[in-house]
């Protein structure tokens, strides 16, 4: 990590594979790159088709790509080979997806521990971290409940907590917000910013709101439509801790707003 | 809520009278030489009850049936679970499964008491046969219905390749394997009669086998009572697995809305 860098991307391109008699099918992705430092929170913002979570896929190592090159804590860590793929990268890079994913025969919490159990680190202290937890996000109360007796914002709370129990060095979002409806997200923003003020982990969040992209992040990267790459980059001088009710309120938000938003197509 | 129960209860019953009406209609017009009475089945059926004789043929019965039952059932529930990652082995099995499963394995049974003789083993073996098919097509079903993304998560978090079969693979297939016992039990039992009344001593099949011989419809009749009987209660002590298992599944669609009628 000579230069900084805690995650880098170079030149990262992906196309999946050829059907047979056709085209040769078109680059999803294609010299994308950029880089994270250590503790950022970095915002990502992408028209719908972006080839975002395709992204996110490839650096959480549940997807190939095609060209380029992930360099995660000083190791490249991207591969071209599905069977020597490493999903999560001993555990080292956490991931929320869009669904929420929670095993539906699991409780609440059982969901929140599933990590801590299969990573054999299941003890009080961990416990009652998770509680901790539990708690920060309103769960308290709800341990014993199955995710399909949990509203669509528990379910959410739920799904980013047990990323963040096992506390991976980064953690990659994709649009996990995007389901619930507008005040139920401005409260799960809070519960991620207050969260996040509290242990500042690296994290990539993927999103298509600008105002979202703007509330969360250090920085905001906008992507390009296929194939995709970096149309712009924007520092977000917002001082936190931050007011996600009333940030559209605050001076040059909306100049910031309106910049990125000629650049998101 | 309480008064659908109640009538779907009171419905049963009715049922039940129409088909012992039925029966008794047809005794007396083909003769109680050939069709006993519902009287005098139950009656008969409470002596044999009493005196023991009913409770131990129907023991072997279930006996080979429940044994037969593990030694075809487990096997069928792991080798889809086994198999996961092996999708080409599942595709050469294939057609050798879809045969075992097609082929009329009664008739296997006269084989297997020439392999196995006329005592408990043979039962087994076509008990076996039967299950072993109907499981394990049911898990394989459930082993394919299985949410990527789930798994996906589970390896991000850390879990081996052991940890996704427990935590993952297993308690998703579990409804089909419910849903394959529920056939396969009751296949299992009538297999097994069916096995004893070819050729045994003993069982239920043996009770049916002696009746017809002596032209005892009665008897007959208490054997494949007893059958039934004990099919109902198997069939019971499942689905109350079954409740037990699956707690975490939200009510059932059908009963939430006539219930806000």
């Amino acid at each position: 990590m000579g230069d900084g860098a805690f995650l880098e991307i170079r030149n990262l391109g992906k196309r999946f594979p050829q059907r047979q008699g056709r085209e040769p099918s078109p680059w999803v992705i294609k010299d994308l790159s950029f880089t994270v430092k250590e503790g950022e929170f970095v915002t990502i913002i992408g028209p719908s088709g972006a080839g975002k979570s395709t992204l996110l896929n490839m650096i959480a190592q549940i997807d190939v790509a095609t060209a380029g090159e992930i360099v995660f804590q000083g190791s490249t860590i991207m591969t071209a080979d599905p069977k020597a793929m490493r999903p999560g990268l001993d555990r080292r890079i956490g991931y929320v997806t869009q669904d929420d994913n929670l095993m539906p025969w699991r409780t609440a919490l059982d969901n929140v521990l599933f990590a801590l159990e299969v990573q054999g680190r299941l003890d009080d202290k961990s416990r009652e971290h998770a509680a901790m937890l539990m708690n920060a996000v309103g769960l308290s109360g709800y341990e014993k409940y199955y995710p399909h007796e949990l509203s669509g914002g528990m379910r959410k709370r739920a799904a980013l907590i047990r990323t963040l129990v096992y506390d991976p060095p980064i953690i990659l979002m994709d649009e996990p917000f995007a389901s619930v409806d507008a005040q139920t997200r401005t409260q799960l923003q809070e519960d991620l910013l207050r969260l996040w003020s509290l242990g500042r982990k690296t994290i990539v969040f993927v999103t298509h709101d600008i105002a979202e992209a703007i509330a969360l992040g250090d920085r905001a990267l906008v992507l390009t439509r296929q194939p995709t790459r970096i149309a712009g980059e924007h520092m977000i001088p917002i001082p936190r801790p931050r007011n996600v009710k009333d940030i559209f309120a605050l001076e040059g938000f909306a100049a910031l707003y309106e910049r990125i938003r000629a650049q998101v197509q | 809520m309480k008064n659908i129960r109640w009538r779907t209860q009171l419905d049963r019953l009715l049922v039940l009278v129409v088909i012992v009406a039925l029966w008794q209609i047809g005794s007396l017009i083909f003769g109680v030489y050939w069709l006993s009475t519902p009287w005098q089945t139950v009656s008969r059926f409470f002596i044999a009850l009493w005196n023991g004789e009913l409770i131990r043929q129907s023991g072997y019965t279930i006996e080979e049936a429940f044994t037969g039952a593990v030694i075809g059932g487990v096997p069928a529930m792991l080798l889809p679970l086994l198999l996961r990652r092996q999708p080409i082995l599942v595709a050469i099995l294939d057609p050798f499964m879809i045969g075992g499963y097609g082929a009329p394995k009664l008739a296997l049974a006269p084989l297997f008491i020439l392999w196995f003789g006329i005592g408990v083993e043979s039962k087994v073996a076509l008990v076996a046969s039967v299950v072993f098919f109907i499981i394990y097509f049911n898990t394989l079903a459930g082993v394919r219905a299985l949410d990527v993304k789930l798994v996906q998560m589970a390896q991000i978090a850390g879990a081996s390749e052991r940890q996704v079969a427990r935590h993952i693979v297993l308690p998703n297939a579990i409804p089909n394997v419910i849903a394959g016992l529920r056939i396969a039990l009751p296949y299992g039992i009538g297999a097994a009669v069916i096995a004893e009344l070819i050729s045994s001593n003993r069982g239920l099949g043996y009770l049916v086998q002696v009746g017809a011989m002596n032209f005892d419809t009665t008897q007959v009749f208490v054997a494949i009572l007893a059958a039934t009987l004990i099919v109902h209660g198997v069939d019971g002590v499942v689905a109350g697995v079954e409740k037990f298992l699956m707690r975490w599944r939200p009510a059932p669609k059908a009963l939430v809305q006539s219930s806000g009628n």
